[in-house]
């Protein structure tokens, strides 16, 4: 049917369209907001595709968020370095130590593996308290300097957002392309039949390390990029709850699709927000629609919407074939 | 002998702190035990529990014991009314053990923003057993009450080791997890052992809940900070193993108070979380290892 | 049962309505009708720091009513904006945008956090605004914000009103230290600087996290120092319960921003033998104090202590900054015209001062909790 690629690019170009204008008749805190969910569904897309293509649950990635925030603000603050290479240098350090720990880690399986990284969420963020050399501690560093880019300051919340979002497409890019290259296969293969993947000599502890390192970078970038639009970080960001949030974007998106970060990511920014109106009840409602949601779109929404998808193709298939039978009869036919 | 003083007073601290975290322990294993579901919510068990009793003593001047079983049945309902408006629908859509972690994780903020929003933020203190008396024991005090919790965490671990192996009803909500078809053709009623399950969940942390509330006060985000070193304890105990929890449960109290006298009180976090990683790593079944899974 | 402060910003808001309802007939009709003067807000209503920010927004609306009952600022009426950061320095950046770009304010209050205030005063600065902050001088960069003002003291003038009554009062020379990473951990870093020029020794110093529900452990290891008293610096309760708990008979100093009712109910039957250094004893106020204590008690029927007086005078001092500039003034004029100095009902202060807040020792008083009760002491620093 020449239909669904023609939808597809229909909505495609809509959506663009909507995203580009936003800014321009949004107010300048929802344009904020919108920042804030791009900058976690960075972070997101980590945790996602390490649940979604390795099953593994990871509670951690606020510690790498953190790392990259810090090496960003202590390079930039404290060593005057440019802030390109304050961030490589978080995004470094954040894989050596995915690295180091994801071997004996990954042995680990099922709850296990995630109490063993909400462990390292717990000592993360102690760490960050303790070690106030380097963080500031509950103080925290500010005078983080601004991104620019040859004079084009990111000074304001629509000056960022058009530089984010993009770059949050390049990455969902990169990972569909990892998807449907050779390693995203053999990593479906880990997952749905992992004993045929041995056979096939695919590395599946390598593999799943990889992965592992590959998420904790995109947490990093994520850290620093934020570190640089609020210009001041302290340890409230930084820990357990954070953790908990990444998680909660992967999941409520479906973690079977990469696409569904985003909607996550809105879920988790955007809703409180909208909430706060009825006062103090905020929290209690956001916690009850987040049971709701999670019972009753197990897939997340994005599985949701593709199951919604595809029921409408589906339907819209069984439609025409209906009138076709109908067709017949009406010639007299007999069946 | 200050030191040795010291350390006396830091194992009482660390034995009295061990058992509540076992208690904890103890319900996760319970509810893992009959549903193979990591119940993220069972510090909120109790919160309820704490709660409850707080309101029976304060409000309708309920004598202190029989305010403690109320908050214990209390928990017990609100497990009950888990299992059933919120696991049963979530299974019956086709939940994976995800799924199930992130409900009971919503259902927790959920009691801790309800009671953040009635109750408000206040630390509300509850008497103990034996009123704030505490024994002295050369120079290092425990409290009458901490004592009356450790022997009763003994005997409901004992209690729950006979129930589970020797009572029909024991045998049957363990059945229900480990083979569900199987146990339905021998004509046990699934969903009726899996509420059973959540219900004794719920009453393990209810009792939890009241026996902890006169030592740290009841407060709405008591029941985040219980059921993570809850987790801690089950694991170490090895997860089927509800005696594994409450020994694990005491080594995870006795590393922290000994890691704050000896190293420092500031990476009291760090040690503890680093001795369960590593203890998970080499011993996959738990401290007990392999013989503790068949266990009690 | 139910959550006394809810039922009384309810009790307060009828009453405020009631008050505008009747503002709104006869001849004064005009002012109600006049463009508003907006000032924004942000504190943290929930999180952590809620303890800090609800007092200090009963402070700010009875600033703020009781403005406007007397004619507001140039004939026009006050109204101050308040958001809730819930704690978080993301969130307080958010709210603080909003506020100063999309409401427009003139100036700013809040807020309550000193991770937050970080996050807002770089805006703040950027756009030449006034902004009175609940919390003390704290990072080094917030120097260099020529138009935050602080209405709290410096955790280092903190630190040394507690070694001042420590060595001067209770001539104490081995002292104990309990405290959390969080607001613990800013105060210690000044009585480290400080304590050697008192001649005090700090025989232990114990920390826990923030929200810890036992620190027992702690707590037995500062009792094994045998100090001559000990300092316990948290925002919670548990500390000080479990100091007692584990048989520190010493007497207790803590700091200012543990001296809340809330903590003492939380304490219970250990709320005894602590003494504070800090500002406000609504059982027995100094005189300048009084009248907004009996406008405070009658309006919410319980008695303020430093965080409402520190929002009360917060607002009057940004009310007082327009009335000075005029209505119509620019922000940086507003700002320029609060480089004063101001006697408040928490404190005096003198915003033309290096720290930017002004506040010097004799303005401390000093309180004991006896048995649950807050009584006055006479000594004074100097």
């Amino acid at each position: 049917m020449a239909v669904k690629p023609l939808l597809i690019g229909f909505s495609a170009i809509t959506a663009v369209v909507v995203w580009a204008v936003i800014p321009l008749i949004a107010s300048r805190s929802s344009v904020d907001l919108l920042v804030f969910t791009a900058l976690y569904s960075i972070a997101g897309i980590g945790v996602s595709f390490l649940l979604g293509q390795c099953g593994i649950v990871s509670l951690a990635q606020s510690v790498f968020y953190g790392i990259g925030a810090y090496a960003t603000a202590y390079g930039c603050v404290h060593l005057g370095w440019p802030a390109p290479i304050s961030m490589a240098l978080g995004m470094l350090i954040s894989a050596i130590i995915a690295w180091t720990i994801a071997w004996p880690i990954l042995r680990l399986s099922g709850f296990f593996l995630a109490l063993a990284t909400l462990a390292l969420a717990i000592i993360g963020q102690t760490l960050f308290v303790e070690w106030d050399w380097i963080t500031g501690g509950t103080l925290g560093t500010g005078g983080i300097p601004k991104l620019d880019f040859f004079g084009w300051v990111l000074s304001t919340p629509q000056r960022f957002y058009y530089v984010i979002w993009p770059v949050l497409g390049v990455i969902l890019w990169m990972h569909y392309s990892l998807l449907n290259s050779r390693h995203g296969f053999a990593m479906r293969a880990m997952r749905d039949a992992p004993d045929a993947a041995l056979t096939l000599g695919i590395p599946v502890h390598a593999l799943k390390v990889r992965v592992f390192v590959l998420s904790a970078v995109l947490g990093a970038f994520a850290g620093s990029l934020f570190a640089h639009y609020v210009t001041f970080v302290s340890v409230d960001s930084f820990g357990v709850s954070r953790g908990i949030n990444f998680l909660l974007i992967a999941v409520l998106g479906g973690a079977q699709t990469i696409i569904g970060t985003v909607f996550g990511a809105l879920f988790v920014t955007l809703l409180p927000n909208a909430l706060s109106k009825f006062g103090d009840i905020h929290a209690l409602l956001f916690a009850l629609l987040l049971v709701a949601t999670v019972i009753y779109l197990p897939l997340g929404f994005a599985g949701a919407l593709k199951q919604l998808l595809l029921k409408a193709i589906k339907s819209g298939n069984a439609s025409d074939s209906g009138q076709r039978v109908e067709h017949k009869s009406k010639s007299g036919n007999t069946l | 002998m200050a030191s040795g003083t010291l350390l006396l007073q830091s194992v009482l601290t660390g034995l009295t702190n061990g058992f509540v975290y076992a208690l904890i322990g103890l319900g996760i294993s319970v509810v893992f035990r009959g549903t193979k579901i990591i119940n993220a919510m069972q510090g909120e068990f109790a919160l309820v529990a704490g709660l409850v009793a707080y309101l029976a003593l304060r409000t309708f001047e309920v004598p202190l014991v029989l305010s403690f079983l109320l908050g214990i049945v209390a928990g017990g309902l609100v497990g009950w009314f888990m299992e059933a408006f919120f696991i049963s629908p979530a299974r019956l859509r086709g939940a994976t053990d995800d799924t199930f972690l992130l409900v009971t994780l919503g259902v927790a903020f959920a009691i801790s923003a309800a009671v953040l929003y009635f109750f408000g933020r206040d630390n509300i203190p509850m008497p103990g057993l034996g009123g704030n008396g505490s024994l002295d024991i050369f120079d290092a005090a425990i409290r009458i009450h901490s004592v009356w919790l450790i022997v009763i965490s003994i005997s409901v671990v004992t209690l729950l080791m006979l129930f589970y192996h020797r009572t029909h009803l024991g045998l049957s909500m363990m059945a229900v997890s480990i083979d569900a078809d199987g146990a339905s053709m021998t004509g046990i009623s699934v969903p009726r052992m899996r509420l059973l399950t959540f219900l004794l969940g719920g009453a393990v942390g209810g009792l939890a809940g009241v026996l902890v509330a006169p030592l740290i006060t009841v407060h709405y985000e008591m029941g985040l900070l219980l059921t993570l070193k809850g987790f801690a304890a089950a694991i170490l105990g090895g997860l089927l193993n509800p005696s594994g929890a409450v020994i694990g449960g005491v080594v995870l109290g006795l590393i922290e108070s000994i890691a704050v006298v000896t190293i420092s009180s500031g990476y009291k976090d760090v040690i503890s979380m680093t001795t369960l990683i590593i203890i998970m790593i080499l011993m996959p079944n738990g401290i007990l290892g392999r013989g503790g899974r068949r266990g009690g | 049962m139910l959550n006394d402060e809810f039922k009384g910003s309810a009790t307060r808001r009828a009453t405020l309505k009631t008050i505008a309802a009747v503002a709104s007939m006869g001849p004064v009709s005009l002012f109600a009708q006049q463009e508003p003067i907006k000032i924004g807000s942000v504190l943290s209503l929930t999180g952590p720091g809620a303890g800090l920010g609800q007092p200090e927004r009963s402070g700010i609306l009875l600033a703020e009513k009781n403005i406007n009952d007397r004619g507001g600022v140039g004939g026009r009426p006050i109204k101050i904006l308040i958001e809730d950061d819930g704690s978080k320095p993301d969130l307080a950046k958010s709210k603080a945008e909003n506020l100063i770009f999309g409401e427009k304010v003139l100036a700013f209050i809040g807020p309550s956090l000193t991770a937050s205030t970080g996050a807002i005063a770089s805006i703040t600065n950027a756009e030449k605004m006034a902004q009175v902050t609940f919390t003390g001088l704290g990072p080094v960069i917030e120097q260099s914000y020529k138009m935050l003002y602080h209405v709290l003291p410096p955790q280092i003038l903190n630190a040394r009103a507690m070694l001042e009554y420590a060595s001067k009062s209770a001539k104490a020379k081995k002292v104990g230290v309990l405290h959390d990473t969080g607001y613990g951990q800013a105060v210690l870093a000044g009585l480290q600087t400080l304590n050697a020029s008192y001649g005090i020794e700090f025989v232990s110093i114990e920390r826990f996290e923030v929200g810890a529900s036992d620190v027992s452990a702690q707590a037995a290891k500062v009792r094994a120092s045998q100090p001559d008293l000990i300092f316990v610096i948290a925002t919670s309760p548990v500390p000080f319960r479990n100091a007692r708990q584990m048989k520190i008979t010493q007497q207790i100093v803590s700091a200012i921003g543990s001296a809340s009712y809330d903590y003492v109910r939380g304490m219970g039957e250990f709320a005894d033998d602590i003494v504070f250094p800090e500002f406000m004893v609504g059982e027995n106020p100094l005189p300048r104090q009084v009248e907004f204590v009996e406008l405070y008690r009658k309006a919410n029927n319980a008695l303020p202590k430093n965080f409402e007086a520190a929002g009360w005078d917060a607002a009057n001092i940004v009310a007082k900054a327009i009335s000075k500039a005029g209505a119509n003034a620019s922000r940086e004029a507003i700002a320029i015209a609060m480089r004063d100095p101001y006697e408040g009902a928490m404190a005096k202060y003198n915003f033309a001062a290096a720290d930017m807040t002004g506040i010097e020792l004799p303005s401390f008083i000093f309180s004991r909790l006896v048995q649950g009760k807050f009584t006055r002491l006479t000594f004074t620093a100097s």
